[in-house]
């Protein structure tokens, strides 16, 4: 019974969601030409390297020389890891400065709930935009992918789990801090240079490949490009989809640790309307 | 007199509102690197192991050091986004915690309000721009090859066209109530068409066109023909004059405009809603 009602609850806090989206529909627009603009300037980049049409240095490194295809792929797996860091702690800031966090936290649904339920409008539509920048950007840029999409998507799944760790993480943090934007933009920028969105992760210099290569992100985005462009992998495929599974499963039980732990904590200072 | 007190008012609360949310000096050390990071290693990366795809990269841009071309594109890309993000956002904020009437029942010129905010943001983007060159220096060994004077002669020049264009965005997020969609239209303009990690050969023409009338494209000419290349006064004498002329039409359509929203927002009574 407790279930079902958290599920109302979930419903509810999508459909707030929803109707607050549609109510700017700039915004949704500018959700699907922001990763355009993105890409765009990059394209260019690439083009300025590029020999009769084709990107052969960077086969050297990757072992295709569509990189528009391997950019694409890195801008969607980084657009869902935006989705939830933005999702999680940046609904609890904004709740913050309209007031209505203390009364939201005073109704009977924990928590994690209430941050489940923010990210999955948020990440409903970043699987719509996706789908529709990849197809406008592959209107505008061309390029080519594999026949494996299914095969990622299985690999995408722990990959996606495994965030919402990372978010409930960034949350606390927040409810730390009571500040977003800085925590967000940096902790979600790095990890999309980290992780190699733009670039195979064997150029950076050796002082910084430890740290990309200790992040499982890294592994899901290499791996599904591994999948769908046949790229030189930095470990077999199946090790890869491995270290997502045990990080889905250590994050996920971490993260909400933690936010536990904050919760508490900001429950007995009393601070979550300061801000 | 008055409007002196007003601008420092503002400037003095903006000092205030930064000293409590010090989590901004985390993105002044982390972004001046970080941006360009990716770009730098995209740019290693696209030009690969042997000199063949590099030579490409030199033949449309006169040099291999492809580190120096793509900082100085960031740099002023940041600065733009950083002055879009404070002009739009402050009204909005205020919009939505319910203080932009209140303070704009203030017997003071609306303006002043911005000018105080556009004070605060030119020490805050000049602070930015001694820690970038100081990270540069550290993390890129980025060298001035001309005269770091003029470099930031060019900067100065840059300023009225800068905050010309924020005082139009600020009225426009007023119009629109909405800021994010926004700014991401406006520097993604800036980032497509001002050339910020590649040289402007590669455009198409009608693209062309349309970036050398944007006045950021000019400053990173300029600044990369002074820093990269070691270009004098006369050599960039083009880029100062569109810089200057644009400076002053873009500064008078900022206020024009912004006085035009206060107006219509005033007889329209819109400006709480949001």
């Amino acid at each position: 019974m407790k279930y079902k009602h958290y599920l109302h609850a979930i419903w509810a806090i999508m459909k707030k969601d929803a109707k607050i989206f549609f109510r700017y529909p700039a915004n949704a627009i500018f959700n699907i030409l922001e990763p355009i603009i993105w890409i765009t300037p990059v394209y260019f980049l690439s083009k300025a390297f590029q020999i009769s049409g084709k990107n052969i240095g960077f086969a050297q490194y990757s072992g295709t020389t569509d990189y528009m295809a391997f950019l694409i792929i890195g801008d969607v797996i980084s657009s869902f890891i935006s989705s939830v860091m933005w999702g999680m702690g940046f609904s609890l800031k904004n709740e913050m400065d309209r007031g209505v966090l203390e009364s939201n936290w005073l109704t009977p649904v924990p928590l994690l709930v209430q941050l489940v339920g923010r990210s999955l409008f948020s990440l409903l539509m970043t699987t719509v935009n996706s789908l529709i920048v990849a197809f406008i950007a592959w209107r505008i840029f061309g390029f080519t992918i594999g026949d494996g999409i299914m095969k990622s998507i299985v690999v995408l799944i722990p990959l996606l789990i495994a965030l919402y760790g990372l978010g409930f993480g960034i949350a606390a943090l927040v409810l730390i801090t009571n500040d977003a934007n800085a925590i967000i933009d940096i902790t979600s920028g790095a990890l999309n240079i980290l992780s190699g969105q733009q670039f195979p992760v064997t150029v950076l210099p050796r002082f910084i490949l430890p740290i990309s290569l200790a992040l499982p992100i890294t592994y899901g985005i290499d791996a599904i490009r591994g999948i769908l462009l046949n790229t030189r992998t930095i470990l077999p495929i199946n090790i890869e989809i491995g270290i997502l599974v045990t990080f889905m499963l250590i994050g996920t039980f971490v993260g909400y640790k933690i936010l536990k732990k904050v919760e508490r904590h900001c429950k007995t200072v009393g601070n979550i309307g300061f801000h | 007199m008055k409007s002196l007190t007003s601008i420092f008012a503002v400037f003095k609360k903006e000092l205030k509102i930064a000293l409590r949310y010090p989590s901004w000096f985390m993105q002044l050390i982390i972004w001046p690197v970080a941006l360009p990071f990716g770009y730098i290693f995209t740019a290693r990366a696209l030009s690969g192991k042997d000199a063949s795809s590099l030579n490409q990269f030199q033949s449309m841009t006169n040099t291999t050091d492809y580190i120096t071309f793509i900082l100085i594109g960031t740099t002023i890309w940041m600065l733009v986004n950083s002055m879009l993000w404070s002009f739009g956002s402050r009204l909005r904020v205020e919009q939505i915690r319910g203080t932009l009437e209140s303070n704009w029942l203030c017997p003071v010129p609306k303006i002043n309000i911005q000018i105080g905010h556009a004070l605060f943001d030119l020490v805050t983007n000049l602070i930015f721009v001694i820690v970038s060159l100081i990270e540069f220096k550290i993390f890129f060994n980025f060298n001035f090859a001309g005269s770091p004077l003029l470099a930031f002669l060019v900067l100065i020049l840059s300023i009225p066209s800068i905050y010309g264009i924020g005082f139009i965005f600020s009225s426009l997020v007023i119009w629109a109530k909405e800021i994010n969609s926004m700014v991401f239209l406006v520097r993604g303009i800036i980032s497509i068409f001002c050339g910020i990690t590649y040289p402007l050969t590669v455009l198409p023409n009608w693209m062309k066109s349309i970036s050398k009338i944007i006045p950021m494209t000019h400053t990173i000419n300029a600044l990369r023909s002074v820093i990269a290349a070691g270009a004098n006064l006369h050599d960039i004498s083009y880029e100062i004059k569109f810089l200057i002329l644009s400076g002053i039409i873009l500064m008078i359509l900022g206020i024009l405009s912004f006085s035009y929203t206060q107006n219509k927002a005033k007889a329209t009574g819109s400006l709480g809603h949001y």
